[in-house]
């Protein structure tokens, strides 16, 4: 048994492994260049590990099901992505900074696919601790400390919160196990529902800090615009999956609690987008335009989970804990593509921190300015790009949300309707200053001539997510697929049942 | 067959990869690729079948799922009555709006024909799409390519008109995306079996089946209506459209009048006629209320502008109230009507957008009042200017004339000969003042012509030295198309009638029926009309025989308002191109009709219907 679950968790074991190699390396090893290309190989070297399991089962802690894995190998690819961006941006504190790096990828991919809740506690304090560093690592200048310093209060404050959470979601359930307080709290009384309730009210708002949801956001324009592009990439990525992995199997494991548990989720979604965009419309700093976009992407990513929470029959067509999954990748892809592109036109002196920086790239940097208007165009949500799909499957997962047949199913059909609706207008003023960026590239004489950069990684980078975000958005069919598969909570024989025969499920 | 649509499509596509290098080569490039999909297009009108709701060309192949998975999105390609017709259009209009800019654009050249290769992919793949997806998906395509000519190559309030036309069609297209999706997946819960479909051909029949309760469909028909009128434009809705048209590079303005409009009032006939028809005919009053004003507003507003581009912008939100005017009359004569209408816009208002944008080139001014007695320095000019503005006002023998005159006789149809229901006295207003805006329509497009081409010779001080010489090869060649294209509509309508009529019959039998569920009840319903199960009521017993089945029998003659009293054309002077069944004397029915045209039906019926019932049965019925 033990040596399963050492198998199992092989891929973390590697990245922190070879972390901590790199921070006690960089103690006694003055070359600057060395970092990236051994902590690439860290990935490459998980990655094996992850290709080459043979078997996933739910194991002791683990729960080892599709939605883990498709969320490990999520955020093992934005660790890659992230490594290849990170040249030069790190200065003298490489082997800090790509250490944390490894750690922070680690402790997403273990809550990713934790089941229990000791240890998903341990594996987002696994996120959150290495971010502290990363944020600090860079630039370190009085923007960069009171950023970090803000994070790290909201952060500490937000896991005392979300211990408290998990303390009820104990003391309702009796068990530390996922699967089991599923169980208990399925067919419990109504008290222990309304202590559910309470551990379910306390544990989004902890985990809300980690996904920027409002009303737990207002750290992230501060923080992103006080970090550097790199930091921010990292931030807006790998906690937000961590956040969103532990908020999805949490929320799950309440059945009792779920018809409040949607409710919260559909406002705070609602909530955020709405906010997030109306504020993004008067930004003129990239970074903080970019931390409000992400903010309302927040709030797409909570409508489909509180579609996936208020479906009754999972696993329709459009799920929406699938929906979820998938648009969690394809935000990823374009967020880190826009980054990269940020990065590499940063040039060698400083980075671009205006919109109007931008101005007439377009005709001086073609091929990276297009990059940024494609993974801009696509977390706009413009077929046929990755990120259009993404909006699809949300949007249709709200509409096609199907209650129980009792009296209160009409109410909730109004709820997502709305909700369906609320998320295209949100995603219509998003575009506007989505837009405006790409006016700027394109319609703009340029202000100077352009920066030669020697930065291939950030420009690799741009490169690759652009070109992942067209293939996904003209195939996205394997990728969709394989979001459907992976919902928490159900065994794999169910799975089978519910791919082969989706007449069944429609008609019941 | 198949091949040689999804050869349409790639054709521009591929020409947008492989645009590249100096000027010269691009834009020959972008040529190229511009007539090799016209002639494919050409190609398919050319073997499209008469008279039978016949669909061409049709692609198909899994994309996203499939028939056994829950979803099924697939790459679905094909061409019916109605489709065929927008596909012809933009097919020419891109060779136009590649000509239009070959000496204008030299700044960035390769990206310019890249972006309007990609556009005309887009615009095709619009017409074409027969899922809702890859529907939706080529509509929001066509956004970037235009988004970018506009804000590149526009003129100086260029960023502006880009980001306005893109937020308030992208606004209106979400809302309109949902309520397609609403409409599958309404349909998915409902029918229950088997994957989720996308398929528009599906949906319509199914939904005809099985309809959605009316609030339903009012809702969803409400966020239809939110993108489409915007694409129109529909009144209230059309505020982004003379800045787009303005502000946008001669090429920019041709596609966006002559096809990007269009798509507005092809959704409609597309998605919401069939599909909701109850909402549409619920909104009936209020729809072609709108299209009237729009008509009124788009001419009174252009009667007032001093700048051409801007004017003719005006003028297209006027025509397309016509256009809506026709589609919501719902029957066929208005209908068709609002198709060649359509067909007919695209065609006069690109020319006259190219038109404008060569004057522009010659005198780097828009304004009217700089500009004088132009026809004796540039006679080609003016020849092209008269024959686009008579025919969008309407001359008998070019196109605007079948389109405006179908129309308004469909909605005089639908004021005076259907069973009156509640809002005939509103139906009757709207159709008169329809007239005053044909009347305002000449008005202001005459004293357009008249003002820059006649008169005094007037030209912009400073340019005198080198006066500007009359269109080239290249010009007229861009435009003669076009005009030959609008005196074969205006001369033969026929020749696209009977290959539309069809299909429209198909789209629109649905909302008829409901409408005269809700009206007259006892008389034969389009459907069974359609369906061969009723024999037809004599053609020509009706006022222009398009809607005789609709209204009773005892009306006819005994209605003191007879519409031959109104209607001024007679059969000898219309009754030769529109079909000969098309308006008649009440004596001369059964016999004439039998005797002169045994084959084909009047346009607005169909001739599947007379193939069903054969002539002898079909003027035999218990109404004869």
């Amino acid at each position: 048994m033990p040596n399963e679950a050492i198998a199992q968790l092989m891929p973390e074991i590697v990245l922190a492994a070879a972390a901590v190699a790199i921070y006690m390396a960089g103690a006694f090893v003055a070359s600057r260049r060395a970092w990236r290309p051994a902590a690439g190989a860290a990935i490459v070297a998980a990655a094996a590990a992850l290709g080459l399991q043979s078997s996933v089962g739910p194991m002791g802690t683990l729960a080892g099901d599709a939605f883990g894995q498709i969320l490990r190998w999520t955020v093992l690819a934005a660790g890659f992505i992230l490594v290849l961006m990170a040249c030069r941006a790190t200065r003298d504190a490489a082997p800090e900074f790509f250490g944390s790096l490894l750690l922070a990828v680690a402790g997403a991919m273990l809550a990713s696919g934790a089941g229990e809740l000791i240890l998903l506690f341990v594996a987002l304090e696994l996120v959150s601790i290495p971010t502290y560093l990363l944020l600090f690592v860079g630039r370190s200048d009085a923007a960069s400390e009171e950023a970090t310093t803000k994070y790290f209060f909201l952060s500490v404050l937000s896991s005392a919160i979300l211990l408290y959470g998990l303390s009820f979601l104990y003391g309702a359930a009796g068990s530390t196990d996922l699967a089991t307080i599923a169980r208990q709290l399925a067919e419990a009384p109504g008290e222990t529902v309304d202590l559910a309730k309470i551990a379910l009210a306390l544990v989004v708002a902890g985990l809300a800090l980690k996904i920027a949801a409002v009303p737990f956001h207002f750290y992230a324009p501060d923080v992103y615009q006080g970090t550097t592009h790199l930091g921010a990439a990292f931030l807006s990525v790998v906690p937000k999956i961590a956040g969103f992995a532990a908020l999805a199997r949490l929320l799950l494991a309440m059945p009792g609690a779920a018809d409040f548990g949607w409710r919260a989720v559909a406002v705070l979604a609602v909530a955020s987008m709405t906010l997030a965009n109306a504020m993004a419309l008067w930004q003129t700093n990239l970074r903080r335009l970019l931390a409000y976009s992400s903010i309302a992407h927040t709030g797409f990513l909570l409508a489909a989970l509180a579609a996936g929470l208020a479906a009754d029959a999972p696993g329709g067509a459009w799920d929406g804990i699938a929906a979820m999954l998938f648009y969690l990748c394809v935000y990823a892809l374009g967020t880190l593509g826009t980054f990269a592109a940020l990065v590499h036109l940063g040039g060698s002196d400083g980075t671009i921190d205006n919109v109007e920086e931008l101005a007439g790239l377009g005709k001086t940097c073609p091929w990276i300015a297009g990059a940024l208007a494609v993974c801009l165009f696509s977390l706009t949500g413009i077929p046929p790009l990755a990120g259009f799909w993404g909006k699809l499957v949300v949007v249709a997962a709200a509409l096609d949300v199907r209650p129980s047949a009792d009296a209160a199913s009409a109410g909730v059909r109004a709820w997502f309707i709305a909700l369906a609706v609320l998320s295209v207008l949100n995603a219509a003023v998003a575009a506007a200053y989505y837009l405006r960026i790409v006016a700027v590239l394109y319609f703009r004489i340029p202000l100077a001539t352009p920066r030669r950069t020697r930065r291939g990684g950030a420009w690799s980078a741009a490169a690759a997510c652009a070109m992942l975000v067209v293939l996904v958005g003209l195939w996205s069919g394997p990728l969709l697929g394989e979001c459907r598969r992976a919902r928490p909570g159900v065994t794999p024989a169910t799975q089978v049942d519910r791919n082969d025969v989706p007449t069944l499920n429609s008609s019941s | 067959m198949p091949s040689l649509l999804v050869l349409a499509l790639l054709v521009p596509l591929a020409g947008a990869f492989w645009v590249a290098g100096p000027r010269g080569y691009a834009r020959a490039v972008a040529l190229g690729a511009a007539l090799a999909t016209l002639a494919v297009a050409c190609a398919l009108v050319a073997q499209f079948p008469a008279g039978e709701d016949a669909e061409v060309a049709v692609f198909d192949a899994a994309w996203l799922g499939g028939e056994h998975g829950p979803v099924d999105v697939r790459l679905s390609v094909g061409l019916d009555g109605l489709s065929l017709w927008l596909f012809g259009l933009t097919a020419l209009l891109s060779v136009v709006a590649v000509l239009v800019g070959w000496d204008a654009i030299d700044q960035q050249a390769p990206l310019y024909y890249r972006l309007l290769l990609l556009l005309e992919t887009g615009m095709l793949g619009v017409f074409a799409a027969r899922d809702i997806i890859l529907f939706y998906i080529f509509f929001e395509f066509t956004l970037i390519p235009l988004f970018s000519l506009i804000g590149i190559w526009g003129s100086q309030q260029r960023r502006l008109a880009a980001v306005k036309f893109f937020l308030f069609t992208l606004v209106g297209s979400v809302l309109s995306f949902l309520g397609l999706l609403a409409i599958v997946l309404w349909d998915h819960q409902h029918a229950g079996t088997g994957a989720m479909t996308f398929s528009i051909a599906a949906l319509t029949e199914r939904l005809a089946a099985a309809p959605m309760p009316p609030h339903v469909q009012l809702w969803v028909f409400l966020a239809l209506f939110a993108g489409l009128a915007v694409k129109v434009p529909m009144v209230p809705l059309h505020t982004w459209l003379p800045l787009a048209h303005v502000e946008a590079p001669a090429a920019g303005s041709v596609l966006l009048a002559g096809v990007l409009l269009k798509i507005g009032a092809y959704g409609f006939l597309r998605f919401a006629v069939p599909m909701l028809p109850a909402a549409v005919v619920t909104c009936m009053p209020w729809l072609l209320s709108l299209s009237v004003a729009g008509i009124l507003y788009g001419a009174l507003v252009a009667l007032a502008q001093s700048d051409m581009k801007r004017l003719v912008a005006y003028s297209s939100v006027s025509h397309m109230g016509f256009c809506t005017l026709g589609l919501f009359a719902l029957n066929p004569l208005g209908t068709q009507g609002a198709v060649v209408q359509m067909i007919h816009h695209g065609l006069a208002t690109g020319g006259l957008f190219a038109l404008v944008g060569m004057l522009h080139e010659r005198y780097h001014t828009r304004s009217i009042a700089e500009l004088g007695g132009l026809a004796r320095r540039l006679p080609w000019a003016a020849f092209f200017m008269l024959v686009m503005t008579l025919s969008s006002i309407g001359l008998p023998g070019l196109g605007g004339f079948v389109g405006e005159f179908l129309i308004l006789l469909g909605m005089f149809d639908r004021g005076w000969a259907a069973a009156p229901g509640p809002w005939i006295v509103l139906y009757r207003i709207l159709a008169v003042l329809a007239v005053a805006g044909v009347v305002l329509g000449a008005w202001y497009m005459l004293w357009l012509v008249e003002r820059v081409f006649f008169g005094l010779l007037r030209e912009p001080r400073g340019r005198a030295a080198a006066p500007p010489r009359d269109l080239n090869v290249r010009e007229i060649a861009c435009l003669a198309p076009l005009a030959v294209v609008t005196l074969w509509l205006g001369l033969a309508p026929r020749f696209f009638l009977d290959r539309m009529s069809p299909t429209l019959d198909r789209l629109t039998v649905e909302a008829r029926q409901t409408l005269h569920d809700r009206t007259a009840p006892m008389v034969t319903s389009p459907r069974a009309l359609r369906e061969g199960e009723a024999p037809a009521e004599p053609i020509g017993q009706g006022f222009c025989g398009a809607d005789s089945w609709s209204r009773p029998r005892e009306s006819i003659g005994a209605s003191p308002r007879d519409f031959r009293g109104i209607c001024p054309v007679s059969n000898g002077t219309c009754g030769w191109f529109l079909g000969a069944d098309i308006l008649k004397a009440p004596g001369e029915t059964e016999s004439g009709s039998a005797g002169t045209q045994p084959d084909e039906g009047y346009p607005g019926s169909g001739a599947p219907m007379a193939r069903q019932a054969p002539d002898g049965v079909r003027h035999q019925g218990p109404f004869s």
